[in-house]
């Protein structure tokens, strides 16, 4: 049996957009950069920052890309309140294949962020255990209030079949 | 706090070239700290915290956030290089769950030099005591351009056009 139903292989070319409702923030700059336990001053000390070329704090490169913060939605029974496709693939476990982010231009606190998810394409594959697996491939733009583009990221969602009970 | 522009390896030691090792970054990854970047970036998602949801699904432990490992690859780069570093590029691959109270350590080596473009091949193992290492993240790999000290990315000039001191 195929897990790519015409249901789910109608969500190729999806698109779905999030606005943050307010500047992207110092707070959240220097809270994420404290949880990640990352000490760079460009991301705390203005002064340090302008000695190196920039217009003052920067975000972290990929605090950026977690688009939560800007989808404002109820969370989900697994607790989840961000952009979701909302695939449910019976017999099925959703894992995480990985990521591309490409960072086109350093990230500041006034920046008010819009990401922009495409669901780019579904492909069947196996593992090499033989298990069948669907790979769904994802790409977001992260564009600031004057529509520059701040970063592009290319993730890979994998379903894998579960084991049949014997 | 020491300033990098006089300790980054970069900017002392001009050996950065293909096969050099990137000073490797440890962490260990507790369940406060999972707490921290969960809020940090607004996913409240069970996996992370939820005994009772782990269980009922047959895992041991919290899950650390894949995202994490991003970030921690930047910061490797960053914290080797310096602040002339800009990762323009990042990718990684996820292989194996990493749990609550885990140890990783991010290792890599440069793969390329061109100009002021340095391309490296980086990992995430799992180093726990004296049980054998895992992969957790593999493959993964930056591009990073060293900026020259004064050079300001034309974009990004003040409006006001005032000069850095």
């Amino acid at each position: 049996m195929s897990l790519l139903t015409e249901e789910i292989r109608a969500l190729v070319g999806k698109e779905v957009s999030y606005t943050a409702p307010e500047e992207l923030g110092r707070a959240s700059i220097r809270y994420f950069a404290r949880a990640v336990g990352d000490d760079n001053p460009l991301y705390t000390d203005d002064a340090y920052a302008r000695r190196h070329g920039y217009d003052g704090v920067i975000a972290p490169p990929t605090l950026v890309c977690e688009t939560n913060q800007y989808a404002d939605v109820p969370p989900d029974p697994d607790g989840y309140a961000g952009h979701d496709w909302h695939i449910e693939i019976p017999g099925t476990r959703k894992v995480r294949g990985g990521n591309t982010y490409t960072f086109h231009r350093p990230v500041r606190p006034g920046d008010v962020v819009t990401a922009t998810w495409r669901l780019t394409g579904i492909a069947e594959r196996r593992t090499s255990g033989g298990q069948e697996m669907l790979v769904v491939s994802s790409a977001a733009e992260y564009t600031d209030q004057q529509g520059r583009l701040l970063v592009t990221n290319e993730e890979t969602i994998i379903f894998v079949a579960l084991k049949e009970e014997r | 706090m020491t300033d990098p522009t006089v300790t980054g390896p970069a900017v002392t030691d001009p050996t950065v070239e293909a096969g050099t090792e990137v000073a490797p970054l440890e962490r260990t990854i507790g369940l406060r700290d999972m707490i921290a970047y969960a809020g940090a970036t607004w996913d409240w998602h069970r996996l992370h915290y939820d005994h009772e949801y782990l269980q009922e699904r047959g895992l041991p432990a919290p899950v650390v956030d894949g995202q994490v490992f991003g970030a921690l690859l930047v910061e490797q780069l960053q914290d080797w290089l310096g602040p002339r570093a800009v990762v323009r590029r990042l990718h990684f691959r996820f292989k194996n769950l990493v749990f609550a109270g885990d140890t990783v350590r991010c290792v890599g080596r440069v793969t390329a030099v061109d100009g002021d473009t340095i391309r490296v091949e980086q990992r995430i193992l799992i180093v726990d005591g004296d049980e054998p290492e895992r992969v957790a993240v593999e493959p993964a790999g930056a591009e990073v351009v060293l900026r020259h000290p004064e050079q300001r990315d034309p974009e990004q000039c003040d409006p006001e056009g005032t000069e850095a001191p």
